[in-house]
């Protein structure tokens, strides 16, 4: 009787793999639902743009006249342009201080994490320069780093007159100026990201570590840096890339890519050659040259941190 | 009740005819409410406010109040932001009505998006000194593109106070490069900088350069200049960067030039007291009329920049240039009104409101010489301006403009050769679109 009643209830195993099919067809419609408007606005804002600007890449333009088909004409010019080799040469050089920007907001974030003397100062403050406009960073270091500025004052009082050099003049000391000053400026975001990384390592595992005698060192690279792996790829893949992209206010505050050539970097030069010379051509072509340098970069990075993950999935 | 309803019945009609006539009139009005409107016409005109907002908001309302079918909508930008905005409305052609340009190579660069103005309208143009800097080459028998109200140039500032600190006659400032060269020994003697300057961004090329060329250049050398026709291999052309090279050998201006920019830094140095020299312009910013407030006017004067070679034909010239011209754009549909808008910027009126406002030099023969300020540095202008020359600083492309201000930076510091910016500013000369 049961049977009888029961047997119209159960599905059939054909039935369950239609409910199946069924669910997975409606999780992958809904999945699409919720991808689209990213994707849609992804060709609009980021791959639309991309195209034309390579397309534009291949005309030469001169001035507001009406612009010519010229094949790669703005390529080779480029490649001519002793300017463009000195802002990728001095791309390369801020690409050397990637260590710095990766390291110093761990260690800083660390001592937050584990409650070091002052760490309630530094908590309420570590994120405040990010929160300035990188073009009020810029005119205010330009005040700091003037040769009669606070920074050099300092140093003179502190007996260190030797090291008060005119800081945006030197070649060197130019590009050195506007890499600390883009480190100050962002390395809030840095230390709040492993923040946030932080808080996940289990606390066990914390408190282990520190029984079994371990240091500050040892907790960072034994315990912080494994464990958040993933946080630490995130932040290098973003720093790869911002550090060349971030930098447009602060040269156009600080240097306007000067002495010379000595802080010219492609962005900038995109500007200039675009908005000062009217060269839209060979604006654009610098500009794909930049977007390539900084997708080789960051897909290097990418995909060893892909085959670290994998190799600590296995 | 049955006589009211058949006399309703009898008006009957007259609702019928008046459903239909009250929906019409319904209907209409939107459009009849326009019908006056449309009798304002309203002109876009983009600027970056030479002169100051306070000037620009009484021209504005002396032109509408003149001109009461016409309306001005302003789109003000500041100017190191101008091309990034104008660019676009270019490229798309749409946009103002009514748009500002530097006279001379940049407007002429820019000729495809302005109208050539009309006989009527250039008959604005015969009130002012000049207006050749709207027209192309600077030839008001070619096509003119727009109307000047401002008279731009170079001139050095002096501090009588450092002057006379360093033992220096404050009313008998250097002629000379030798007596320049002495003042400032003089004035670095006192601690004092003796010319205060700024490399970066285009302020070389406009401010620095011309009075230097004015030395080894004729007219027809500056003409060749504007046509791309005058290399800079050329000997003049070597001698203006080498004169400039041997400012900074000299030690004339503070060491900090090469990475600072002549606004507001190289100008602030200056109006501080700290520098006896400054070289910028007549009118706008850091003028007789900043100067004169920051440091009293009783201690500010201005000369010509001192000769380099005496008895040149330009030496004692002054380096004019309309400040700003104002032309219609190609695109616009209400021209007749950005014509009117044009002439009123060109005519007396807007040039007593320049002169009283914004302490500005107009180019208007009819301006009210009573409104002119009490200054004796403004005397001292309007004296200089009595001889004008070509300005050459206008007439360098934005490449040649780059390359002038980079190479001076790295020749002052001791990281490349005259030959070398010679060369690149030749290279700079082939790039640019508009001379080859």
């Amino acid at each position: 009787m049961t049977s009888k009643v029961d047997a119209p209830l159960k599905s059939s195993p054909s039935d369950q793999r239609g409910w199946r099919r069924f669910a997975l067809r409606g999780d992958v419609i809904l999945g699409l639902v919720l991808v689209l408007p990213g994707v849609v606005l992804a060709i609009l804002f980021k791959l639309v743009p991309l195209l034309r600007a390579a397309w534009l890449s291949l005309f030469e333009t001169r001035g507001f006249e009406e612009p010519a088909f010229a094949w790669f004409a703005n390529y080779e010019s480029m490649l001519r342009d002793p300017t463009f080799i000195a802002a990728f040469r001095n791309a390369l050089l801020i690409f050397a201080t990637l260590p710095i920007w990766i390291f110093v907001p761990l260690i800083l974030a660390l001592l937050i994490f584990q409650r070091s003397p002052g760490w309630k100062v530094f908590r309420a403050v570590y994120f405040l320069p990010y929160m300035i406009a990188p073009i009020v960073v810029g005119i205010m270091f330009r005040q700091i780093l003037a040769p009669d500025g606070p920074l050099n004052a300092f140093l003179r009082m502190a007996g260190m007159a030797p090291l008060a050099i005119e800081w945006l003049n030197g070649a060197d000391s130019a590009l050195l100026s506007l890499v600390a000053v883009a480190f100050w400026s962002f390395f809030g975001l840095g230390v709040l990201t492993y923040l946030s990384g932080l808080a996940t390592l289990p606390e066990e595992v914390v408190e282990a570590a520190r029984l079994d005698g371990a240091g500050f060192w040892r907790l960072m690279i034994d315990i912080a840096i494994p464990l958040i792996r993933p946080v630490l790829g995130y932040w290098t893949v973003l720093c790869t890339s911002g550090m060349l992209i971030w930098m447009f206010p602060l040269i156009y505050a600080l240097t306007r890519g000067g002495p010379g050539s000595s802080t010219m970097l492609p962005e900038y030069l995109v500007f200039t050659t675009t908005f000062e010379f009217l060269n839209r051509g060979k604006g654009a072509a610098i500009g794909m040259a930049l977007f390539v340098f900084v997708a080789i970069v960051s897909a290097f990075v990418v995909r060893r941190m892909y085959m670290e993950g994998k190799g600590a999935a296995q | 009740m049955r006589e009211q309803s058949k006399r309703f019945q009898n008006h009957r009609w007259l609702l019928r005819a008046a459903g239909p006539a009250v929906l019409v009139a319904a209907l209409m009005a939107p459009f009849s409410v326009p019908a006056v409107a449309q009798e304002v016409t309203t002109i876009r005109v983009l600027n970056w406010q030479p002169g100051g907002a306070e000037y620009w908001t009484a021209l504005v309302a002396a032109f509408e109040a003149a001109n009461p079918a016409i309306k001005v909508e302003l789109e003000t930008v500041p100017f190191d932001r101008y091309p990034e905005v104008q660019g676009p409305y270019i490229t798309t052609k749409s946009g103002p009505d009514v748009m500002e340009n530097n006279a001379g190579l940049e407007l002429f660069d820019r000729r495809s998006a302005y109208v050539e103005l009309p006989a009527e309208v250039l008959e604005a143009g015969q009130e002012l000194l000049t207006y050749s800097g709207g027209c192309l080459n600077f030839d008001t028998a070619q096509p003119c593109y727009g109307l000047p109200f401002g008279y731009q140039g170079n001139v050095m500032y002096y501090n009588k106070k450092v002057l006379a600190a360093a033992g220096l006659d404050p009313e008998n400032p250097p002629k000379t490069w030798d007596e320049m060269d002495a003042a400032c020994t003089a004035v670095k003697a006192i601690g004092k900088t003796c010319l205060a300057l700024g490399m970066t961004g285009v302020f070389p090329t406009y401010w620095n350069f011309p009075e230097v060329a004015r030395n080894f250049l004729t007219e027809d050398d500056m003409r060749a200049v504007l046509a791309g026709d005058m290399p800079w291999t050329d000997p003049k052309m070597i001698s203006i960067l080498e004169a400039m090279a041997s400012i900074g050998e000299r030690g004339w201006f503070n060491s900090s030039a090469p990475s600072i920019s002549m606004l507001p830094d190289g100008a602030d140095i200056f109006q501080s007291g700290n520098a006896a020299f400054a070289s910028t312009i007549i009118a706008d910013a850091v003028n007789w009329a900043a100067f004169g407030a920051a440091l009293g006017d009783e201690n500010v004067g201005a000369m010509r920049w001192p000769s380099i070679v005496p008895d040149a034909p330009l030496a004692k010239k002054f380096s004019g240039i309309e400040s700003s011209v104002f032309g219609v754009s190609k695109w616009s549909t209400k021209q007749e009104a950005a014509f009117e808008f044009v002439k009123f910027v060109a005519g007396a009126e807007n040039a007593n409101l320049l002169t009283t406002i914004a302490g500005g030099i107009s180019l208007n023969k009819n301006v009210d010489p009573n409104l002119l300020p009490k200054s004796q540095a403004l005397s001292q202008i309007l004296e200089i301006i009595k001889f004008p020359t070509l300005h050459v600083g206008v007439l360098l492309s934005g490449q040649e403009a780059d390359a002038l201000a980079r190479g001076w930076q790295e020749v002052t510091l001791g990281r490349l050769s005259v030959a070398d910016w010679a060369a690149r500013m030749q290279t700079a000369l082939e790039a640019s679109p508009s001379k080859s």
